[in-house]
């Protein structure tokens, strides 16, 4: 039976192609596990106005809501969002996107989000539950400086016309 | 710990609690302190795998702690900083290796291995719900990487080697692993079915299976392969029973039966798992047949599995299981048969089993003995 052949004759008849794919297996089970043990600990304490699963049988792409943070204008909305996990995570961020579509300074119309952690701040201590609590906390606070969505930038000031336009926005979008 | 003395021309920042701690009375008589396994897993835990601490390794300067592999993949891979608290990480060298605390947690878990068998059990649990697809996915992802091996030992075994069977080799193993956990059950079949019928052109050139040693059961590797419910487990598993061949191999031929009487006892069976004897019908699958003829010894097949499998798939595990093992040595019309399976609640009586039943209602309709259940296969005749 195949099981029955030791791994070192097995390798040494391809060395470097063997190797190349214990380590991708192995990786691969890596982030997988880990991915598992994110779920158990978001299943077992879930953060009030957050939540996440995996979108279908794959593990590395899951679905999060976030509830807009209480008071501010962003109370009583809910977003989706797609979260995809590289082969390299931890240690490299996941790919965050807003499904819902999300007015907001820091959001673009595709619902890519402009976010130090998600690019070159983040770290392997980072996970699917920190990632949707700093999305949340950005909805709060959005970073007029550097903005992906120039209108709600300048109309980020006067919070009644933004809250007037975002609920707007908001209803017209959420079903989409 | 942490030395208070500033070094030449460094300064250490303490915090307040530095600043005013006090040592802690050392415990000299019988007091027993409770920890709770909560609070206690989050000290051991490595905070990038989430998983028990391994070769740990703490950063000089902050003192946290990481797996020695996860810490060295993270300063590879960007930052060069603790991943816990952002200090400057300049190299491997900013880090020293912790035996103390490697030896402290083999004193609190002596075997690791129990512990890490605990944790899938619990993970496989969460995946409890997708077990019967992910039941047929590990078996065939099982028998992909069986079957990446297969032309590898040939080579072995007889040195004159094909390109047509590298190639295949190579086919199936950039298939992205992740691969595995979208696909749906009929898109592993399909893709399993085709490792297992080579492309003429491959077949031809490609290892002639006779040259294997007679295939003997293995349950030990099927068992793990089946065992974890999960999809994203399979993978490990699989390296996890490679590695225990390298250790057994040696004793060869003799290893399938060896690894059978002790099959069982070494581990607890889990109550969602059912272990089975298949065996060939014995009236219907005698006489000289060629599929009889190319099974020979390993037409007693043993395997352990989840006990919601159906018959459905255990007669596509069959069919799948012989026509890769027998590879070439099967004539194509014996490919992928369709199996009948029976089970015999009393000697010589064959109740044919339907297939839609799962493992767990035939063991308890028809099993009422502690051993591993009895089933009988035979082909149906089309």
């Amino acid at each position: 039976m195949a099981q029955n052949i030791n791994p070192h004759y097995a390798s040494s008849s391809n060395p470097s192609k063997q190797n190349e794919d214990t380590i991708k297996l192995k990786d691969n089970h890596a982030v997988s596990k880990r991915l598992q043990k994110e779920l158990m600990e978001l299943m077992r304490c879930a953060d009030k106005g957050i939540s996440a699963f995996p979108e279908s049988e794959n593990l590395f792409k899951w679905i999060g809501t976030i509830n807009g943070p209480l008071d501010t204008v962003y109370a009583g909305h809910k977003y989706k969002l797609a979260l995809e996990f590289p082969n390299s995570y931890p240690y490299a961020p996941p790919l965050v996107k807003f499904i819902t579509p999300c007015f907001h300074p820091n959001v673009d119309t595709c619902g890519l989000i402009c976010l130090d952690i998600l690019k070159d701040k983040w770290t392997a201590l980072y996970d699917v539950r920190t990632v949707l609590l700093s999305i949340q906390s950005l909805l709060a606070e959005p970073n007029t400086q550097s903005p992906l969505n120039q209108q709600a930038s300048c109309l980020w000031a006067n919070q009644g016309e933004y809250k007037k336009y975002l609920d707007e926005f908001y209803n017209k979008h959420k079903d989409l | 710990m942490s030395s208070t003395e500033p070094s030449q021309n460094k300064t250490w920042e303490l915090s307040l609690y530095e600043l005013h701690r006090t040592p802690q009375e050392v415990i000299t008589d019988a007091t027993e302190i409770a920890v709770s396994p909560r609070s206690l897993h989050s000290e051991l835990m490595c905070p990038i795998c989430l998983d028990m601490l391994k070769k740990t390794m703490t950063t000089k300067e902050c003192l946290h702690r990481f797996c020695s592999d996860c810490i060295i993949t993270a300063l590879r891979s960007g930052n060069k900083e603790c991943p816990t608290c952002r200090k400057k990480l300049v190299s491997k060298r900013s880090l020293r290796p912790d035996p103390n605390f490697d030896l402290l947690i083999s004193k609190i878990y002596p075997s690791r291995d129990e512990y890490e068998a605990h944790q899938e059990r619990v993970l496989a649990k969460i995946n409890m719900s997708h077990s019967q697809a992910s039941l047929v996915n590990s078996i065939t992802e099982g028998i992909k990487l069986q079957s990446q091996n297969r032309p590898q030992r040939s080579r072995k075994n007889q040195e004159e080697s094909s390109a047509n069977s590298t190639s295949n080799v190579n086919g199936n193993n950039t298939d992205p692993p992740q691969n595995g956990g979208t696909t749906s059950i009929t898109n592993n079949r399909e893709g399993s079915s085709s490792t297992g019928n080579p492309t003429p052109s491959g077949q031809s050139t490609s290892n002639p299976a006779s040259v294997r040693s007679t295939p003997s059961p293995v349950p030990s590797n099927l068992s793990s392969v089946s065992k974890n419910t999960s999809t994203t487990k399979r993978a490990k598993s699989v390296l996890t029973s490679e590695r225990s061949e390298e250790s057994e191999s040696s004793d060869g031929r003799t290893e399938g039966e060896n690894s059978m009487d002790t099959e069982g006892e070494g581990e607890v069976l889990n109550p969602n798992e059912i272990e089975l004897v298949f065996k060939p019908h014995p009236t219907e699958m005698m006489g000289d047949n060629q599929l009889m003829r190319a099974l020979r010894d390993s037409s007693v097949r043993y395997l352990k599995t989840t006990a919601n499998a159906s018959v459905d798939h255990l007669s596509k595990y069959l069919a799948m299981r012989l026509t890769l093992d027998l590879d070439t040595e099967l004539p194509e019309a014996y490919r992928l048969l369709n199996f009948c399976i029976y089970v015999a609640p009393t000697p010589g009586q064959f109740v044919p089993l339907a297939g839609a039943q799962t493992l767990r209602q035939i063991n308890d309709k028809y099993w009422k003995v502690n051993k591993p259940l009895e089933m009988y296969y035979s082909w149906k005749k089309t």
